[in-house]
């Protein structure tokens, strides 16, 4: 009985993992038509909607805490089954390796492509008007160098040994506590935790793309992270919490309206490089309310096997690992092109998607590289 | 003289478990002085590179006062002379454990520092530069151990230490006094200049001779004292 509660937490943690890195596809595929965006992404489309923004900030606030939960949570079973040995070797074959593999080929694809797109578009975004006026410069600077959508694997390199320093030094009991009294208290202590890391970058939170780690995302992420290994250890926690679920629900809606009214009345900017501290503390309570609702939800849905669900989670991995180069080309492509923007975006994640999953049949799924990436 | 790979394998393990909460700590600190790194800021650079620097010093100095002069203060050498171990055996192993136990906070605070240098605003001269410290560290890391595992007292064990960790400022005023190096530091690129690759050579080759030194002098006693 025991085994059968445990197989199923590890189907939907599987699943719901699976589906925020597909998520990730969507969201990077809607951020061309932004209107927030529209300043700041290489692929930003001459159409552009609010219900866009509407839609993509709310799954941006619990898409990534979810997935570093879900890490969380595989890292306490692996070192459960393995120890912390096997999971450094684990994390070694399955991170590090990957991400040194794939960190330069991705950062060549998106630089050729960008500068094919800043030269020959027709209707350039802002981005790529910059890109443009740098590389006709006599002496063009060198692009800064970032992670691209990689930095979530340095940061599971960073968290597997903070886990470890953690554990060792017995902070994991704290956490412990939190969590066996009431599923409320940690509802209301994390958010606390997390507004002034949010208050100290811009909102919507960008992407943690610098090689060195960031304090606020390692609090930010972090804290999902270790609530993820937490709740491995009191599965409990998850049947407490499905009390407040309903008023979880309510809260993430009125929360969600005020904080897209806060956006728009607060974009972001250079005259605003942080959020204020409103928007922080709105932002803290979206992404952990709507993080475990998404586990809640993932708990009575997917918790059964599912022949589809599994492959995706088997390919997603890739898929995650390769979307963006393929995306941006795409999208480079379309940019010129006289279709509806829902045209474009169906076209351009549809597309991604294709590509990925055949490129996972024919590299991955049958050949050695799934020990690494499958 | 044929070694006990085993029990040298459970020595180790045992230092690793008994050092790895401060290593845990280090590891820690190491962390946070990278992340202080990363907000590229003047006042954050001082503050980060300070904290490595401190981190590093004390890594090196607390793996081999814990493991070799507590140790001996607290007569456990007794204890692991009960054990089927021989004198060649125990120097491995202690050589080994201090190793590893210094090594693991040097290579994540290096990679860290290198990365820090290449992948920041800071100009790539300092690649040059973070490495002679590192190899300095390595280099008084290496007399320290040394002398700790050769001499019985205490006060000689913790004066080397001291005194070879104290003698990095003297070092980095001499760097700084060797134009090839201190210029190059400002420069956007990474120079390898003649006397940078020589200390760096001197440095890491001296380290090597200290502990191969020490090895084979251990490993010629017929007896622990």
């Amino acid at each position: 009985m025991t085994s059968e509660r445990s197989q199923e937490r590890l189907h939907y943690m599987d699943h719901l993992r699976a589906l925020a890195m597909l998520a990730g596809v969507l969201f990077h595929a809607a951020l061309a038509h932004s209107p927030l965006m529209s300043s700041y992404f290489p692929t930003a489309d001459r159409q552009s909607s609010p219900w866009v923004d509407a839609v993509v900030w709310g799954s941006h606030l619990a898409r990534m805490p979810l997935f570093f939960l879900i890490a969380g949570f595989f890292a306490a079973w692996l070192i459960e089954r393995r120890g912390q040995g096997g999971l450094f070797r684990q994390r070694v074959r399955r991170i590090a390796l990957p991400l040194l593999v794939a960190w330069p080929l991705v950062n060549w694809a998106l630089t050729e492509s960008t500068v094919w797109a800043a030269r020959s578009v027709e209707n350039p975004s802002a981005v790529l008007r910059l890109v443009r006026y740098f590389i006709e410069l006599p002496d063009p600077p060198s692009a800064p160098i970032t992670l691209s959508h990689l930095w979530f694997l340095h940061y599971l390199l960073v968290f597997t040994v903070l886990h470890w320093v953690f554990r060792t030094l017995g902070f994991g009991r704290v956490g412990e506590l939190l969590l066996r009294g009431s599923a409320a208290r940690v509802l209301w202590l994390l958010p606390l935790l997390l507004v002034p890391a949010l208050a100290s970058v811009s909102a919507p939170h960008p992407a943690p793309e610098s090689p060195l780690p960031q304090f606020w995302a390692i609090a930010f992420y972090g804290a999902f992270f270790a609530l993820g290994a937490l709740v491995h250890g009191e599965p409990d926690w998850l049947t407490r919490a499905r009390g407040c679920a309903p008023w979880l629900a309510l809260g993430c809606c009125a929360l969600y309206a005020i904080f897209l009214w806060r956006l728009r009345a607060e974009p972001p900017g250079e005259a605003r490089p942080t959020a204020s501290w409103t928007v922080a503390a709105l932002e803290a309570l979206l992404s952990v309310w709507l993080t475990v609702l998404c586990l809640l939800a993932g708990e009575s849905l997917l918790r059964r096997p599912n022949a589809l669900l599994q492959y995706l989670a088997r390919s997603s991995y890739w898929v995650y690992l390769l979307h963006l180069p393929l995306l941006f080309a795409l999208q480079y492509l379309m940019m010129d092109l006289e279709l509806a923007w829902p045209l474009k975006l169906t076209l351009a994640s549809a597309g991604t998607l294709a590509l990925c999953l055949l490129s996972y049949q024919l590299l991955v799924a049958r050949t050695p590289l799934r020990r690494f990436v499958g | 003289m044929k070694l006990n790979l085993p029990l040298v394998r459970l020595l180790v393990v045992k230092d690793w478990q008994l050092f790895q909460k401060q290593l845990a700590l280090y590891v820690l600190a190491g962390i946070v002085a990278l992340c202080f790194l990363g907000l590229a800021r003047p006042w954050a650079f001082y503050v980060g590179s300070l904290m490595l620097l401190i981190v590093l010093v004390a890594a090196a100095c607390f793996s081999i006062s814990t493991s070799l002069v507590v140790e001996r203060k607290e007569q456990t050498l007794s204890f692991v002379m009960s054990l089927p171990v021989s004198p060649l055996d125990f120097t491995i192993s202690k050589l080994a454990g201090n190793l590893l136990t210094f090594a693991v906070p040097f290579a994540v605070l290096l990679g860290g520092t290198l990365a820090t240098v290449l992948l920041t605003p800071l100009p790539d001269g300092l690649f040059v530069y973070a490495l002679l410290i590192f190899a300095y560290i390595l280099f008084a890391f290496s007399i320290s151990l040394s002398v700790a595992m050769s001499v019985e007292s205490e006060g000689w064990a913790t004066f080397a230490m001291i005194g070879s960790m104290v003698l990095i400022n003297p070092y980095i005023m001499a760097l700084a006094q060797i134009p090839d190096i201190d210029q190059r530091t400002r420069v956007d690129e990474i120079a390898w200049t003649t006397p940078a690759a020589a200390i760096l050579i001197a440095l890491s080759l001296a380290s090597l001779a200290v502990l191969g030194a020490t090895t084979w002098y251990h490993a010629r006693k017929p007896a622990f004292h």
